[in-house]
């Protein structure tokens, strides 16, 4: 086995690393996902894990957690060795893990999601119970209601159930997958604030993350994963900029900086005016061909109304909707598959295919009345259009006959781009088109998006700042069902205020 | 965990066909092993069921009378489970078919069978099938669990059976037993044997119904737009909102001629087999269609294949019967079995499942394996 | 009709209602869990026969209950192998249960057809049976139904005032939520299935031992889907069952009083009313949860999603 020289000024106090991992290796299949990673994690310290989607961060956090084994090497508990035969077992070796997909149940309480599988006898209090989780967020400063049924509240507030979890179980490392995904930049910024106190008060925190400037602003100590290894482990105060550690990242100056050309903006393609309803609230905005118009916003502000709405899934129940040139109802009315409207939704695998079909039929699923005669099917036909798709995006593995399900990811979702421009659209609707992608798919779909503005107006829905701000030409921020701020990418001075209007703040 | 589960990536190929020999020798062995409780030879009663299955050409003609109604029944099942709506209702529906039907037959008695036939079937059709369009307006309507729902028809159908045939339709000639009146020739389907010369036991006209069907079926869910839209539904209602399929439109249409199936499936058996209409009618094969469906995971060929195998199983049951004096609720629990034992094995078909070594004996991951 | 007409009707209607309630709740608990079983008309049978052979061979019908019982357990732990182990779906799962289930009580009580057995017989309670009318409907029962008045109220206590009862619930909402705190959600369903599947047992038994007192075959006669249409009438909750159970058992009473009485209505329309009754109380189950448009389903969010393996 290759041992690495890491820099040795992280662990030289004689203090004993709270959890070492050893050498630890997890395979799935053909992918190696972990490969003979060694970190150890110190008491009082902030170690952020720094890497892509895929990189491999939530398999060695899933291992940490005590969801499966590793394949090769071992984790260390205090010294010891440990080998967790479930998460019961991690969770009492003291280590307390927030998922960046919150593990609550929404029909239940806090008090009861907080209490959930710990010891306190078998009958239950639910009045005590109340008491005690009050108690307990009282004392940490994280304010919430004990009663209040969880799927009733905000994610900033569901993240304090979850921390208030681990705070309960008095965990002495606490692993934070993607913190800050789902927060305002306020919310961020108070649970930063709760992490340094709790590091202050001696326990290990690691968070996972792919944002640089966030972790160069909390991280005591940066950990480099990139295609199942450490490239690189440092301080945070070793590191100049975020620039550098992009550079640290990936080995090379940051690729993710896309060529944007000029392009000539056409007609008008969507035109929204005073649309209210549904979550909504007085939204206007116009898109032309040629350009692409981001919608900025934590999640859950009216973004996903939105789409349903211009996607023509819910009715706009008062203002104006004029899908390329025509009326809302008139346009759903008749669906026109070529050189109209496509829709790439967020969920590539529960929407916008089927996992059980083909990837021939998935292309069918959006361009079926093109392969029609009547009521019969060219199957032959979209096969050879497949193979052309699969062929020019670039998607592995190239069986045109392989089911959804057996692609990964960015692969899915660049069949789903090939089939969505195969069909010529004037309009657009991309969501979160490079959540969980790895670099190179990311560029991919990038160049794809900023192509595509050629033949069509694009609304970008992400809550990707990055991705926002290089590929759009103007942003708009959703906050509370209302755009807060609409204005090209080049206005430095709106652009600086994009995390106070995310969070509703309007001046 | 001693086992490791992994998700297959490929197909099995020919270990498919040895899980399900595997699944039905483990069911056929549980039911010798109740055979023996119950004081009977086990591998012996067995051995009989086979012959009485397979033993002869006769028993061999029987399956494939049997087999037809299970096989159309199953068809219109198997329509809708593609788009995991569970229709349960075939019995119901088989039931519904064999009194409208009837209704034809009783009304027209002086018909000649050419177009007493049609009438019929017309009829059979469109009872059963709005038999079958209840449950699946109830499900669009209101959401209301369609399996529950198309059950309880099947009882009520049964009931609305037997109503008639105890009440207005109750032939007085009949010394009180529940029956009408027999069909005029022109409203029994004959047997191939005679009109053909050949010696073919019951079997009858109404076998042509199965490969018509059978290859609409096929056809419809292969070559057709609205038979691709049907699979693309079975992913869920989301995506079919997605790419805009006509989901509402396709529950009421695998419903509707799921029910017309079974319906038709009733009339022939009531026309060829009884000659009138009976309760007796009335052997479950609206149940036996859905485990056949689930067998052949819901392609034609294999659910041709299948229905016999399991009409056979139904002959073979019947000899036993008279054999051993077995009770003919043996073949509901090899049916019920075998289905148990199919679905477990059916896991294998999508996961591999392989030892794991122990941490310590883990070998050190290679450099040269390194993706 | 006359007054005491009337109570014989309502405590008929409450000796029909327990093996319903009974049914009712052993599939809600297993529902809170997670796992749909359709299988219940199944279990009811083979329970209904485990507990006829073991009371008639044994004389006690302490002994016959929970022969059912536990028969009803061992096949519902045979859904919980095919789904849980073998991911079958539940749906057809069920439905093989129902098959084989009746298919086997059948076939093992054919020699027994027609013989009677001990079971269990009507105790008037000292002091409440007295009561003037409610005395005559509720406390001149048997053992069984006495032990239904306590099931809801121990079935809801079990849920929501237990730490177990609270991880099966988390199993039916999330069992990643509940992998995550700790806990092992297969087997909390394993616990749901087999512990409803008690329940359901107890309910089947009761129709051998206590409603007919003899073995005939078909006595379940679709008590088991209506249990599982009833858990959706009650919302999945204890109490509500209570009515479901007792509006189907009064549904039942009133059809056999009917036939019994010689009426001119034919049997087959009377037979219906149950069946029938099962459709409405699940449409208008169904038109209440439109209406009144709360945005979340009462069912528990997992329902009838197989837990698939990890890593």
């Amino acid at each position: 086995m290759s041992e690495r020289q890491y820099r040795t000024d992280i662990s030289s106090v004689d203090v004993l690393p709270q959890v070492r991992l050893v050498d630890v290796s997890k395979r799935f299949g053909q992918v190696l996902a972990n490969d003979g990673i060694s970190l150890s994690i110190m008491p009082g310290r902030i170690k952020a894990l720094l890497g892509e989607n895929g990189a491999g961060k939530s398999t060695l956090m899933a291992m940490l957690a005590g969801r499966f084994p590793p394949d090769g090497g071992h984790i260390e508990v205090e010294g010891r060795r440990v080998d967790f035969a479930s998460p019961r077992e991690a969770i009492a070796a003291g280590i307390g893990m927030v998922y960046q997909h919150f593990m609550l149940v929404e029909n239940m309480t806090v008090a009861e999601n907080v209490l959930l599988g710990q010891e306190g006898g078998f009958v239950l209090h639910p009045a005590a119970m109340r008491k005690q989780v009050g108690e307990l967020a009282q004392r940490f400063g994280l304010g919430i209601d004990p009663g209040a049924r969880v799927g009733d509240l905000s994610m900033g507030e569901r993240q304090r159930v979850e921390i208030l979890k681990l705070l309960y179980r008095e965990s002495h490392v606490l692993i934070f997958d993607e913190p800050t995904a789902v927060l305002t930049p306020v919310e961020a910024e108070s649970l930063f604030s709760a992490l340094r106190t709790m590091s202050g008060q001696g326990k290990a925190i690691v968070f996972i993350s792919h944002k640089l400037e966030e972790v160069l602003s909390l991280a005591d100590e940066i950990a480099i994963l990139r295609r199942g290894r450490i490239e690189g482990e440092f301080l945070a105060s070793d590191v100049a900029s975020p620039a550098d550690l992009a550079r640290r990242m990936v080995g090379r100056d940051v690729v993710l900086d896309i060529e944007r050309n000029a392009v000539d903006q056409g007609r008008q393609v969507l035109a929204v005016r005073h649309l209210s309803g549904h979550g909504l609230d007085d939204v206007s905005f116009d898109l032309h061909r040629g350009e692409i118009l981001a919608i900025v916003g934590v999640a859950g502000n009216g973004q996903q109304q939105l789409v349903e709405v211009v996607c023509g899934l819910e009715r706009p129940e008062s203002g104006e909707v004029n899908v390329l040139g025509q009326d809302w109802a008139k346009f759903f009315q008749s669906r026109d598959w070529k050189g109209a409207l496509a829709w790439i939704p967020e969920d590539r695998a529960g929407l916008a295919t089927c996992r059980g079909l083909s990837l021939t039929d998935n292309l069918l699923l959006t361009t079926r009345q093109g392969f029609a005669q009547g009521q019969w099917l060219e199957r032959s036909r979209a096969r050879g259009a497949t193979t052309d798709i699969v062929r020019e995006h670039n998607v592995q593995p190239g069986n045109i006959e392989a089911q959804a399900w057996q692609l990964s990811g960015g692969n899915l979702q660049k069949f789903v781009l090939g089939r969505e421009l195969y069909r010529e659209p004037r309009l657009m609707v991309a969501e979160q088109p490079t959540q969980g992608l790895d670099v190179s798919a990311t560029e991919a779909v990038w160049q794809r998006l900023l192509e595509a503005r050629k033949t069509a107006g694009v609304l970008l829905v992400t809550g990707d700042l990055t991705e926002a701000l290089t590929l759009a030409d103007r942003v708009a921020v959703m906050f509370r069902g209302r755009v807060m701020g609409l204005f090209p990418v080049t206005d430095t001075a709106q652009v600086e205020r994009i995390g106070s209007l995310m969070a509703g703040l309007k001046d | 965990m001693l086992l490791q589960i992994r998700k297959r990536e490929e197909s099995l190929g020919w270990g498919v066909l040895v899980v399900y020999l595997g699944a039905l020798a483990l069911a056929l062995g549980v039911c010798a092993v109740l055979l023996t409780l119950y004081g009977r030879p086990g591998l012996g009663g067995l051995a009989i069921l086979f012959r009485g299955a397979f033993g002869q050409s006769y028993s061999l003609l029987d399956g494939l009378v049997k087999a037809i109604p299970i096989f159309l029944c199953s068809l219109g099942v198997a329509l809708s489970f593609r788009m995991q709506i569970w229709n349960i209702g075939a019995e119901g529906q088989f039931a519904l078919g064999a009194v409208g039907a009837t209704f034809m037959a009783l009304s027209f008695p002086g018909l000649p069978g050419i177009a007493l036939m049609p009438l019929m079937f017309l009829a059979a059709m469109l009872a059963g099938g709005a038999w079958g369009l209840i449950p699946a307006v109830l499900r669009l309507k209101l959401g209301v669990s369609e399996i529950i729902s198309s059950l309880m028809l099947n009882y009520i159908g049964i009931l609305v059976l037997e109503f008639l045939v105890f009440g207005v339709w109750k032939d007085p000639a009949s010394f009180g037993f529940p029956m009408t009146a027999e069909f005029t020739s022109g409203g029994q389907i004959a047997r191939m044997g005679p009109t053909l010369g050949l010696a073919l036991g019951k079997l009858h006209w109404g076998l042509l119904a199965c490969p018509l069907a059978g290859v609409a079926y096929s056809v419809f869910l292969s070559r057709t737009r609205l038979g691709f839209e049907l699979a693309a539904c079975g992913e869920g209602e989301r995506v079919a909102r997605y790419a805009q399929l006509p989901y509402g439109f396709l529950v009421l249409l695998v419903m509707g001629l799921g029910g017309a199936l079974a319906g038709l499936a009733g009339s022939i058996e009531s026309s060829a087999i009884l000659g009138r209409l009976q309760p007796t009618v009335m052997v479950g094969y609206g149940y036996t269609a859905i485990v056949v469906a689930w067998l052949a995971r819901l392609k034609p060929w294999p659910i041709a294949f299948t229905s016999f195998l399991l009409a056979s199983l139904r002959v073979g049951v019947e000899v036993m019967e008279l054999e051993l004096q077995v009770p003919a609720a043996f073949g509901q629990i090899m049916e019920g079995g075998i289905l148990l034992c199919v679905i477990a094995g059916q896991f294998f078909l999508s996961y591999s499942v392989s030892l794991k070594r122990p941490l310590s004996e883990t070998p050190p991951i290679a450099k040269e394996e390194r993706a | 009709m006359s007054p005491e007409l009337i109570v014989a009707l309502l405590a008929a209607a409450v000796q029909a209602a327990a093996p319903i309630l009974f049914a009712t709740l052993g599939e809600m608990i297993s529902e809170k869990a997670g796992v749909l079983n359709l299988g219940v008309e199944g279990v009811m049978a083979i329970a209904a026969f485990a507990a006829f052979i073991t009371c008639h061979t044994t004389g006690s019908a302490v002994l016959g209950l929970l022969a059912g019982g536990f028969a009803g357990a061992l096949l519902c732990g045979l859904h919980s192998l095919v789904c849980q182990v073998f991911l079958g779906n539940q749906v057809v799962s069920g439905l093989a249960l129902t098959i084989f289930g009746v298919g086997l009580s059948n076939f093992l009580g054919t020699p027994y057809v027609g013989q009677g057995t001990a079971g269990f017989h009507q105790i008037a309670l000292p002091l409440l049976s007295d009561i003037p009318v409610l005395g005559a409907i509720f406390f001149r029962q048997d053992s069984m139904v006495y032990l239904a008045y306590f099931a809801p109220v121990a079935v809801w206590f079990f849920l929501n005032r237990t730490s177990l009862g609270l991880g099966l619930r988390a199993t039916g909402e999330m069992p990643a939520a509940a992998a995550a705190a700790g806990l092992n959600p297969q087997r909390l369903r394993a616990l749901g299935v087999m512990g409803g599947g008690f329940l359901c047992g107890l309910g089947g038994a009761y129709l051998s031992l206590a409603h007919t007192h003899l073995w005939t075959t078909g006595l379940s006669g679709g008590r088991g889907w209506v249990a599982v249409a009833l858990v959706i009438f009650a919302f999945w909750r204890p109490g509500r069952a209570v009515i479901g159970a007792f509006l189907f058992g009064g549904v039942m009473a009133f059809q056999l009083r009917l036939q019994a009485s010689g009426t001119n209505v034919p049997s087959s329309l009377l037979l219906m009313l149950p069946y029938a009754l099962t459709v409405i109380v699940l449409v208008f189950s169904a038109a209440r949860a439109k209406y009144l448009k709360t945005g979340r389903s009462a069912a528990p969010a997992a329902l009838g999603v197989n837990i698939e393996p990890e890593g």
